[in-house]
Order: structure tokens, then sequence, then C-alpha cells
């Protein structure tokens, strides 16, 4: 049942604070952009992050011509790939400081997710390395990136090229399935080697009275996955 | 003397944004702008009367609508019975938990069945608070707050009580020395915590919603308010350390960090309008923990 209230505090965080005061200020407030200073840095971020993602993508084209064959690339990339990927943990950092107008929680989630499946499945489980799954989603983030960071870099610049935008939102239909069965794949790839050497996983007895199953855990990752409209995919 | 009528739009989009009648001629700039800010913001009270408000005679209100709405009685009593009632569910053992060999059965260490008590003396405690002592300045909150609150509290509950009555439990490591140093901070703490509900109510009489702001009283449990704004959430803290320190159980542990930051937040947001409301509030005290945070 609606409310009709003129008074607001709710406890903790509530939604919706109605204020009625007399005369609000109304008019739409100008968001106002980071200032020269930030604007820099984060030109000079998005170019070094455009750059880092591009030796990745080099690096993998090499790779497949010297070797003939497309498996196993991963280990050609990966201190580049572990290197940048980690990197984008700054976004987290420029949108909490406010020179960036994203959530920092829906930039975290993305970003965790991505630093977690590099450190904690693709680098904590030897055995999946030489998956084509691992090949699938690093070619899909590659793109995506480049893609990605070149739009931001131009963006700040005020000359956005209308083929990056096009590019960034329409090849997104081909490379975000991709990207999400190469993860999927690779994550149910881990599965045994993570029962079978328990792998980050404490279980009872114990003295701290705590017990983790990450076996059972990636399941849960895995099930997460499944958009929603509570998190429909995360597109930035 | 002649009175002039004020109008003031935003620059930018011609809105109006107040309208002030009765401005004596030799008002200042600075004194409109004071009339101005006056009216901003603030949300308005159910007990403000028209008269006093800082507008003219037509007076514009902005309505929101705050959406489904819920009592904070009904939501205190649901998010508090839950946790009550899950964590004796794993207490006894119901069957589904554990190995079915362990249906029904129960603990041979002390410290568990203490463990039991002192959880549901804590949850009884915030239920008869709930009902005969607090005095709530809102009746409502956003109906969505009660699905929120409750996966937190049954959540917690449940993970809590599945590893202090497993099976397989750890007792502390330091034994029954260890038990004892625990329970008598929880208990210290819980009637702490009380008291200063009492205090709380004390201030202010029934039906009443004003704000004073709180003194220790006799009561020497109350002497911390010399420390703190809000002792409550400082004992409430105090009370999940002991329960942690009393089953050595890292989610207990983890629940008391989380618990302990949400009224960290909730306690600086209360200091802070402490401070905003009474000039003459005493400058030593902190928020929540005494000198330093």
């Amino acid at each position: 049942m609606a409310a009709a209230a003129a008074t607001a505090a709710t406890k903790g965080n509530g939604g919706g604070g109605g204020r009625a005061g007399a005369g609000e200020a109304g008019g739409a407030r100008k968001k106002k952009g980071p200032g020269p200073l930030a604007t820099a840095y984060l030109v000079i971020y998005n170019v070094v992050m455009t750059a880092g993602w591009l030796v990745i993508a080099v690096g993998l084209v090499r790779a497949y011509l010297a070797k003939g064959s497309y498996h196993s690339l991963y280990y050609s990339i990966e201190k580049p790939l572990k290197f940048f990927q980690t990197g984008a943990l700054l976004e987290i950092l420029h949108c909490a400081v406010g020179i960036v107008p994203s959530s920092v929680v829906l930039t975290s989630f993305q970003v965790m997710s991505r630093v977690f499946l590099i450190w904690a499945v693709t680098h904590s489980v030897k055995e999946v390395q030489s998956e084509d799954s691992v090949l699938l989603f690093v070619i899909a983030w590659t793109i995506t990136e480049i893609i990605r960071y070149s739009f931001y870099t131009f963006s700040l610049l005020n000359h956005l090229p209308y083929l990056i935008k096009w590019a960034r939102y329409t090849l997104f239909i081909v490379l975000y399935p991709m990207g999400v069965s190469g993860e999927l794949l690779t994550i149910y790839a881990a599965l045994p080697f993570v029962r079978q050497a328990g792998l980050y996983s404490i279980s009872l007895p114990n003295k701290y009275n705590f017990s983790f199953d990450y076996y059972a855990f990636l399941i849960l990752i895995m099930i997460s996955y499944i958009p929603s409209p509570h998190h429909p995919f995360p597109f930035s | 003397m002649k009175h002039y009528e004020v109008e003031i739009l935003d620059a930018k989009t011609r809105e109006k944004l107040c309208f002030l009648d009765k401005v004596e001629p030799h008002a200042t700039i600075a004194e409109i702008k004071n009339l101005f800010t006056k009216t901003q913001g603030k949300s308005l009270k159910d007990e403000d009367v028209l008269q006093k408000l800082p507008v003219g005679t037509t007076a514009t209100l902005y309505f929101r609508d705050l959406g489904a709405q819920i009592s904070w009685v009904t939501v205190f009593l649901t998010e508090y019975a839950g946790p009550l009632f899950i964590y004796l569910l794993f207490y006894f053992r119901v069957p589904f938990i554990y190995g079915h060999k362990y249906d029904f059965t129960s603990s041979r260490h002390t410290v568990v069945h203490l463990a039991c008590i002192c959880h549901s003396f804590h949850y009884i405690k915030r239920l008869l608070e709930t009902l005969f002592v607090h005095r709530f300045s809102h009746g409502t909150m956003p109906l969505r707050n009660i699905f929120k609150n409750c996966t937190y509290y049954w959540g917690f509950a449940a993970w809590m009580a599945y590893y202090i009555n497993h099976p397989l439990y750890t007792p502390p490591t330091y034994g029954a020395q260890q038990v004892k140093l625990a329970l008598a901070i929880f208990v210290i703490c819980q009637l702490g915590n009380f008291s200063i509900h009492m205090a709380l109510r004390d201030l202010r009489p029934a039906g009443s919603k004003t704000r004073k702001i709180p003194y220790p009283t006799k009561n020497p449990f109350t002497w911390l308010f010399l420390l703190v704004s809000c002792p409550n959430y400082t004992y409430e803290v105090g009370s999940w350390i002991g329960f942690a320190i009393m089953t050595q159980c890292l989610p207990v542990a983890l629940f008391s960090l989380v618990g302990f930051t949400q009224m960290t937040i909730w306690a600086k947001g209360k200091h802070r309008s402490y401070l905003k409301e009474f000039r003459d509030y005493p400058p030593l005290r902190m928020p929540i923990i005494p000198f330093l945070l």
C-alpha cells in the first residue's frame, strides 16, 4: 500500500526516501565530469590498458603462427594477461574516488569476476591451462577490452569515432556469449581437480569451527551466471 | 511598512524554487538567502505547524510516494524471532541437517548448551524490548527492508548455529577459562545494552517523539554515555565478541564484524545528527568506540 508521507529517514539504507520541503529546489543539476588532472590520468590509464591488451592480442597471433596450432596458447600470454587484467582493479578505485561516474558495486562485481577467473581458477588449477576453453575467453576478453579501453580514451578526448562505438555495441553480441562459454567451460573443467586436491577447502573438525568447500562454491559461481532481473548481464 | 514578494528562480532552468512574501524591505540578500535555504531539503515532520514554516502565504509542499511500508515493530519481531527459532533447530539436531545418526542427539560439550542459552536469551531480550521498551520515532520503513533484514539475521543465525551445534564441533582452545571470561563479557554487555535501552526510553515520554541528549544515570552501565553517543551499539558489539570467544567459531566472529560495521555507520549518523541538533553536545563523546571511532 502506497504511503504518502512527509517524513523520510528509514533504518539504515532505505530507498524511496520521501522529502516534502516547502519549495524544494528543482531542475536538473549538471553532472560535473573529472577535472583536467583526472582526465589526463584517465587518458593515460586507458591508453596503457589498450596497449596492454594489444600486446596480448599480438602475443596470441604470434604464438599461433609459431606453433601452427591454437592449443595451449595460454602460456605465451600468461604474464601480460595476469598483469593487465589485475590492473583493472584500479577501475574500482576510479569509481570510488568519483573520477568515473560508474557504480562502485557494479564495477567491483565485474572486475572481481575476471580476476577470480584468472587467479582462483586458471592460475590455481594448472590442469585447465591447456584447455581450449581458456583460449575462448581470452580471445573474447582481448577483443572486448581493446575496444572498450579505446572507447573510453576517445570519449575522454571528446572525439569518439563511430566505428569504435559501433564495434562496442555490436561485437558484444558475439563476444559476450563467447566469453561466458569459455569461462563456464573452464570452471567446469577445473572441478574434478579441485575435488581431488581439496583446493582452498577446509573441513571439520578444526579449531575455528568453520568449513568451506571450494568445489561447491565453484558450482554456485556457475549457477550465478544465469541472468536474472536482479543481475542482468554486466555490461559497461 | 510595505513588504516585498520575492520569487527565486533557478538561473538555468528558470524553475520556480521559492516564493517568499512578506519580506522586509531592509532585508539583506544574506537574510533572503537564509530564508531560502531554510526551506530547502529538510523533510517536514507530522507535528510541524503550517504557520510556523518559513514560507509565504502560498506554501508549496513537495510530496513523494515512499512506496509500500511496513511497521518497525513488525520488522523487528520477524527478524528476531527467526534466529531464536532457527538456532534451536540446529541445537536439537532436527533431521536432515547433520547425518541421520545424529538426529535429535545432544552435544557432549557444556559450552554448546551454554551458547544456546546465551543466543536464545539474546533474542528473547530483543523481542521483549521491541514489545515493551523501545519508543520508535518513525512508524514505518520500506517493505523491502524486511526481506533484506531477515535474510541477514536468519542467514547468519543458521550459519553460526550449524557449526556450534555440529557433531564435530571443537570446544575453545583454552577450555573453561576461556568460556568463563567470554560469558562474563557477554553478560556484562547484555546488561549494559539493556540499561542503555531503558535510559533512552526514559528520555522520551510515552507517545512523544521528542529528542534529548542522553546523559549517564545512577546505573553504572550508563556511564559509557560519557564517552560515546551510542553505548547500546558498543555493548551490542561487545556481546557478540563475547559470544565469538565463547564458541571460538569463525562465522560468529564474521557476524560480529559485519554487525560492527553496520552499527558504526548508524552510530556515526546518530552522532552527527546529535551534533547538528544540540549546540551544547558533549565534545568528549565519540560515536561508538571511546576515543577511537
